[in-house]
């Protein structure tokens, strides 16, 4: 499988913020890669830096095979959207639209169409006067009919309700699947897009610290059950990612077990309880300072 | 840090990259207001306001009439030709981040907002130099006012005018658009330091005249020149200030 | 969907089961990959690799250019594997939840028949 985006070493310091350190991994061609993390971790950084947007301060990137900064020809082929878009003051919903149709040379204005009426999007407002989710629906609209071979969508639904939001993860799917493309999503909302994702990629204070098939990485840990001395035995040598006790009960997650290992776990009276992508990735990155996302 | 070499080549025989130059020019006329329509409104405002003073000061005046050069020396276009800052300095602020935010280069931005820039003082150079010469074959509009091409510019034949306005307004989009990029590179704090650091300079340069008591000299040298002369000094001028902004835009990050 | 076990292979048990229950007969085509990816709201590749899964175990085949049908014999195939699997799946925890509470293996037959011949 061809590697669209490519990364060594990749480094972004803001003085004495680390916001981005040395960072290495690739994203295969047509698939749908999520970047998650917690707010602050270097996500949007990262975005920026793959996109030729901000400057690394140290490392490689290769996007289609050449370095993305100020590249007419990689560019043309990205599109990045994120959670405060910018527009002009005195743009209205079409402007930003037909502006985007100039932009984006696979920019599809049926389509962009057809999703502004499915999320109710007043195109003659002034992107100004809309409300939140309005102006995340419009992004999310650019991001999606642009049909850009790379697509960078960062947190892009702020203020779009439970409803909007499964509007977008259901077009988001379809339309990937009619038209395969690379896309790249960040998001703190883990459990709902987890069934999108093909691959993870979790960074914790500027670095990686996840960087799996998200299949893979399902299952990877369980949380045990059950009285406290019965669970601390299972647990000894094993990596634990969380711990909480109540009386005599104990509920410890671990990672690393292998089947077999959870047979035996459940034939000693403990219960083996599945632990979701959002569960797995919060207890690894809890408890760690991220680094302050500066926006120079 | 290990180097990477790619895994192999994407070609680029069949992907032409895309330029969008054209698309920023469209981007900053999309809602014409800032850029197309409220200068010609200010302009016509303000003329409208000389007009009106000029009818009440003939109606003050009553039979003892006014001197013949009453009307001659007027300021108020020069109005428009500061707007221009303004107008370059919002047209910038405004789209740079949105266009470069969604993956145009800043080479394709900057060119393309440039030729706005020519393209505005030309429209509206031209268009001024066209007022210019209804305001000649009606003596003044009948009231012997010159307000578009006034004082040493009644005399110069209108592709003169029409040349000296359309530099001059490039000189201020020039300036504008350096100030704004100056503004997108180090945002607030850099502003202010710019200005801080132009108000020195300018004192600077000030004190410096007083003391070699060149005030004489300056005077003269603006003097002796025709405006067309010196709309052409600030050519070399613009040109600076489109490079320094450029330069400065080639660092800066979109914001959002 | 539960979180436990991973996507690909409950989608591949869906599919089984609805071998198993006759709705999707022999050489009957199979959902495609996309309008499965839709329905379960998950990656294509996910669905892929179950679907891939299944073909690799000789339960479905695929004609290219057209998609996936369920092989001959594949029915039986699979009920043979799940009854192998059964006693693993469901009669040990039984015997053991039973035992913890007391109930021995007789009092458990008894109500296994009981429960079959209502």
């Amino acid at each position: 499988m061809t590697a669209v985006i490519e990364v060594a070493g990749l480094t972004r310091h803001y003085g004495k913020v680390h916001a981005v350190e040395d960072v290495t991994f690739e994203v295969e061609e047509n698939t749908i890669c999520g970047l998650l993390g917690r707010n602050g971790a270097g996500k949007t950084t990262l975005m920026r830096l793959l996109t030729g947007q901000a400057f690394a301060s140290a490392g490689q990137i290769r996007v289609f095979g050449e370095s993305p900064v100020e590249n007419a020809l990689v560019l043309s082929r990205t599109c990045f959207i994120r959670e405060t878009q910018v527009y002009p003051d005195s743009f209205r919903g079409k402007h930003a639209l037909r502006a985007a149709e100039r932009l984006f040379p696979n920019w599809d204005a049926d389509y962009a169409a057809q999703l502004a009426t499915e999320f109710n999007l007043p195109l003659d407002r002034r992107i100004k006067k809309m409300s939140r989710g309005q102006r995340s629906a419009v992004g999310a609209i650019i991001g999606l009919a642009a049909r850009a071979e790379l697509t960078f969508f960062d947190e892009p639904y702020a203020g779009l309700d439970a409803v909007a939001r499964e509007l977008f993860y259901s077009h988001l799917l379809e339309d990937y699947s009619k038209h395969p493309r690379t896309i790249v999503l960040s998001t703190h909302l883990i459990d709902e897009a987890a069934k999108l994702l093909e691959h993870v990629i979790v960074i914790d204070g500027g670095r990686v610290i996840i960087n799996d098939n998200s299949d893979a990485l399902r299952g990877t840990a369980v949380t045990l059950v059950g009285a406290k001395s019965a669970v601390d035995t299972f647990a000894v040598g094993r990596e634990v990612l969380g711990t909480d006790v109540l009386g005599g009960i104990s509920s410890v997650t671990v990672a690393g077990l292998s089947p077999a290992d959870k047979a035996a776990a459940a034939a000693a009276g403990l219960e083996v309880a599945p632990v979701s992508l959002q569960q797995l990735i919060v207890s690894r990155t809890r408890g760690t300072v991220q680094p302050q996302e500066a926006l120079s | 840090m290990t180097a990477v070499a790619p895994t192999h080549s994407f070609t680029r025989t069949h992907r032409a990259p895309v330029h969008r130059i054209g698309a920023t020019v469209r981007i900053h006329v999309a809602n014409p207001w800032t850029t197309l329509i409220s200068p010609w409104l200010i302009l016509l405002v303000v003329f409208g306001l000389n007009f009106a003073i000029w009818h009440l000061v003939l109606m003050a005046a009553g039979d003892r009439g006014v001197e013949a050069d009453a009307f001659h020396y007027n300021g108020g276009v020069s109005w428009i030709v500061f707007y221009m800052v303004v107008v370059a300095v919002q047209a910038m602020n405004q789209t740079f981040s949105f266009v470069v935010g969604l993956g145009a280069t800043r080479r394709d931005y900057f060119v393309g907002t440039s030729a706005l820039f020519a393209g505005l003082a030309l429209m509206y150079g031209i268009g001024v130099s066209v007022l210019a010469g209804v305001e000649r074959a009606t003596s003044g509009w009948g009231v012997n006012g010159w307000f578009f091409a006034p004082g040493p510019f009644a005399t110069m034949p209108l592709w003169e005018v029409a040349v000296t306005y359309t530099l001059v307004l490039l000189f201020m989009f020039f300036v504008g658009s350096g100030v704004a990029a100056v503004f997108v590179r180090w945002g607030a704090t850099g502003i202010l330091t710019f200005f801080a650091s132009v108000a020195v300079l300018l004192l600077a340069t000030l004190w410096a005249i007083t003391q070699a008591d060149a005030w004489a000299s300056v005077g003269h040298f603006f003097t002796a020149r025709s405006p067309l002369e010196l709309a052409l000094l600030s050519l070399p001028l613009s040109l600076v200030g489109g490079l320094v902004g450029y330069g400065l835009m080639r660092r800066a990050t979109p914001k959002g | 969907m539960d979180e436990g076990r991973p996507i690909f292979v409950q989608i591949a048990e869906q599919l089984e089961s609805q071998i198993i229950d006759g709705s999707m007969p022999p050489e009957s085509q199979v959902p495609s990959i996309n309008e499965l990816a839709a329905f379960h709201r998950i990656n294509p590749a996910t669905a892929l690799k179950g679907v891939n899964m299944l073909v690799e175990a000789g339960i479905l085949y695929k004609r290219r250019g057209i998609g996936m049908f369920v092989a001959e014999g594949a029915r039986e195939r699979l009920i043979a594997a799940r009854r192998d699997a059964f006693s693993d799946q469901y009669v040990r925890p039984l015997v053991a939840h039973a035992n913890a509470i007391g109930i021995t293996p007789t009092q458990l037959a008894a109500m296994i028949r009981k429960e079959a011949g209502s």
